[in-house]
């Protein structure tokens, strides 16, 4: 194996084989917590159409905290896993800090379960300041605490796993190398390829969402400690360290892509000056794009909401444009390979087109004056999550399983599986989007008289999840089977 | 209600308890235990009127009490008895309550509301201060007294009332202003507060000893119909993002934007860091 630089990678194969071996484990991982949490955010849709009249509204909250930080937490693992295992290629990652991440993220796992499932724990995932302190009797003090605790192991465990990526980039490439400086300036070598470059990018941005993440919960433990502190502060840190973790969560994803899929297109995808200029520009303005999240808080001065809309206007164009743009130009009149993992990368991206056009309408201040806090703002993530970064980072887990097994799939099984995880994914998020349009509030367990079409909503959701859920065991199947038996 | 009007004096009981001593007959027993037991109700009831609300260390929480309707109290003053609609109704008020025997924080207060008022302005041309006492015992002339004290009695636009202690209650519970008698101290023990009052309803509450002029100046920006987006609660608050500055209605920046800039710089550093210090396979060890 020789990087990018022509300078020769050293893995020997006992090596490369423990690595590959730990990707499985991920995947694995990642296979079996996806149906459990979809099984969560199934039991919120029931719940919403009056399937649970007799169980306590708590439940509902505890079991969204958990979906959610959930959700967000495997995808996370799950693209840094499928990265961390491509720049095998490029770098040398290492294989102890994979293995420390997963115990930490396992630990981190059970202390969640722990203190939403056990402990009722139900402040969402944003944990909003200073609502954790303030349970009313709903959560005890300790579901509290377990969950400080399990976010700071996550957040340790992730940092550590960021900054030894880093580190293994670092030894090949120079910073600027890295961020593909040498084409801003005009130079064509040396090569980049575009997972570096993303990479690079993306591991810089999570790094200040850990930090972000560490200072709310100082400030948190200050506040226990009786100091009292801003609360638009607490907000501004805590959406810095939420956007950007799902953001990188999906660029991460677009990184798999433009790896594997020219594979599939018989065609290179490489760096250029238009790539590393997009790139370059989601370095900052990422940063920035947050502030979208604060429109409603009218204490955040004017100029502050106009500056985040700027950026979430301008953020869409290079990451979003540029990639789905690329994407199109790859694939079209190529000679495409379309198997289950292609098809899944290709409607990822077009699935992260289709969200991010949903976020940036409410990322607009006087749209957002509607949408807020609607059922449209869980629409545009779930567009971009689960038809977006999921379904790449599932293709990325079947072509893994599928070149480390040798087990081909089955073409009319993988159709199946797509048109159902289609069909019923788009029909679960139309009525997102429907709700939304009609002002049907989020994170309400049980809707009041004035939005109780959000009930009937809900149960059409059901429906459509009925038959996502049929389209993500079938695709378990398959995958799994592929997997367990790569590692074994 | 006056203390002393529902007690008889402890001497007086102490005569008639020794004449009864002398010739106790069955019916007269019943008949003074009843008394007794009557007195001493109604010597509690007295007690129970001196006092209103829960005593606290803290000063009444504004988000409680925010946009609470004023209930339409009818209020006595020098010019006769008029309604609190018919005194909020063309100009927002300022809304205080005190006691005229106050041996304490009510002129103080006072003084530092008008020394925060001439300071603010627009007394008259956008609100008015309502004085009222909530001591049963205190009369127009008591309150007036006050007035003149503190140089306001001339001006209209400082109105000085009384009310009964129904009227007080119930203005008294939705601003969170409470009083509880202290008989050793013969004084009220109550909170300093000062109720911004708009269209009937509270809108800003401003509690403490004194009352600082920039908060005020804030108070008046909002009853001049400007919104006032961000202001600093009771209690110190760390780290506060922005700083709003009620001369010029703009905000500045503070040291919690600080914080906000950490994470970005962290993030730079620690990649600096990984890429120009940790061991490298690279010929150059540049960072760029």
């Amino acid at each position: 194996m020789t990087a990018a630089t022509g300078e020769p990678v050293l893995w020997n194969e006992a090596e490369l084989a423990e690595f590959r071996r730990m990707t499985l484990v991920w995947g694995i991982t990642v296979l079996l917590l996806l149906p459990i949490l979809a099984l969560l955010g199934y039991f919120m849709r029931l719940y919403q159409s009056g399937a649970f009249s007799g169980m306590r509204a708590e439940w509902f909250y505890a079991v969204l905290t958990l979906h959610s930080l959930g959700m967000v937490g495997t995808w996370f693992v799950g693209s840094m896993a499928g990265v961390s295992y491509l720049l095998l290629k490029y770098a040398r990652p290492s294989l102890g800090v994979s293995k420390f991440a997963y115990i930490g993220t396992l630990l981190g796992v059970l202390l969640l379960i722990a203190c939403t499932l056990g402990g009722l724990f139900g402040t969402g995932w944003y944990f909003l300041y200073p609502l954790p302190l303030f349970a009313q009797g709903v959560w005890a003090p300790w579901a509290t605490f377990t969950f400080f605790l399990a976010l700071t192991i996550l957040g340790v465990c992730w940092t550590v796993w960021t900054l030894d990526m880093l580190r293994a980039i670092a030894q090949r490439y120079s910073l600027g190398a890295a961020l593909g400086l040498n084409y801003l300036a005009g130079k064509s070598g040396p090569e980049l390829p575009p997972l570096i470059l993303i990479t690079t990018v993306s591991l810089i941005v999570s790094l200040s969402g850990f930090v972000a993440a560490v200072i709310v919960i100082a400030l948190f433990a200050a506040r226990a400690l009786g100091v009292n502190v801003d609360p638009l502060l607490m907000k501004n840190l805590t959406f810095f360290f939420g956007h950007d973790l799902v953001n990188i969560t999906m660029y991460l994803g677009i990184a798999m892509v433009y790896e594997l899929l020219p594979a599939y297109a018989g065609r290179p995808w490489k760096t250029n000056r238009v790539v590393a200029l997009a790139w370059g520009a989601v370095l900052f303005l990422v940063l920035f794009a947050f502030f979208h999240h604060l429109y409603m808080d009218f204490a955040q001065p004017t100029w502050i909401q106009k500056f985040g809309q700027i950026c979430s206007y301008l953020l869409a164009v290079p990451a979003g444009v540029v990639s789905i743009f690329g994407t199109l130009a790859l694939v079209y009149a190529s000679r495409m390979k379309w198997t289950l993992a292609s098809t899944f990368f290709f409607l990822g991206i077009l699935g992260w087109g289709i969200g991010g056009i949903a976020a940036v309408i409410d990322s607009t201040v006087e749209v957002n004056f509607h949408f807020h806090n609607t059922l449209w703002v869980p629409a545009h993530f779930h567009t971009y999550y689960l038809m977006g970064v999921v379904l790449i980072i599932l293709g990325f887990i079947d072509h893994t399983g599928k070149e480390l097994s040798g087990l081909e799939e089955k073409p009319s099984l993988s159709k199946l599986t797509t048109a159902l995880l289609l069909i019923g994914g788009y029909g679960f998020l139309f009525m997102f989007y429907w709700g939304g349009v009609h002002s049907v509030p989020r994170r309400y367990a049980i809707y009041p008289r004035e939005v109780m079409q959000g009930t009937f909503y809900a149960r059409v959701a059901v429906g459509f999840i009925t038959l996502l859920l049929v389209g993500i065991l079938l695709y378990l199947w398959e995958t799994g089977r592929r997997c367990l038996k790569a590692l074994t | 209600m006056p203390q002393s009007s529902y007690l008889v004096p402890r001497r007086n009981m102490d005569r008639r308890a020794s004449k009864f001593r002398h010739r106790i007959r069955p019916l007269r027993l019943f008949c003074v235990a009843w008394l007794a037991v009557f007195l001493l109700t109604s010597a509690g009831d007295a007690f129970a009127e001196e006092s209103f609300g829960k005593p606290s260390q803290e000063p009444p929480n504004e988000d409680r009490y925010i946009y609470k309707r004023i209930p339409d109290v009818s209020v006595t003053t020098a010019s006769g008895v008029q309604s609190l609609s018919s005194i909020w109704r063309d100009k927002p008020l300022l809304l205080t309550m005190v006691f005229s025997r106050c041996a304490g924080v009510c002129s103080p207060f006072l003084r530092s509301l008008n020394s925060a008022i001439s300071d603010a302005g627009g007394l008259g041309a956008h609100y008015r201060v309502l004085v009222l006492s909530f001591d049963p015992q205190d009369t127009v002339a008591d309150i007036e007294t006050m007035a003149a004290t503190l140089g306001v009695k001339s001006n209209a636009d400082w109105i000085f009332g009384v009310a009964s202690p129904s009227d007080i209650k119930r203005l008294a519970a939705v601003t969170g202003f409470w009083f509880q008698w202290d008989q050793a101290s013969e004084q009220y023990d109550h909170p300093s507060v000062v109720v911004a009052i708009d269209r009937g309803q509270v809108v800003r509450m401003l509690a403490g000893a004194s009352v600082p002029s920039a908060s005020l100046r804030e108070v008046v920006q909002e009853l001049r119909g400007k919104f006032v987006a961000s202001y600093a609660l009771a209690g110190k608050v760390a780290f506060r993002c922005f700083e709003y500055d009620p001369h010029s209605g703009r905000y500045t920046l503070d040291w919690g934007l600080a914080l906000m800039l950490l994470p970005g710089m962290c993030a730079i550093l620690a990649t600096a860091w990984v890429f120009a210090f940790l061991p490298s396979s690279r010929r150059k060890r540049s960072l760029l």
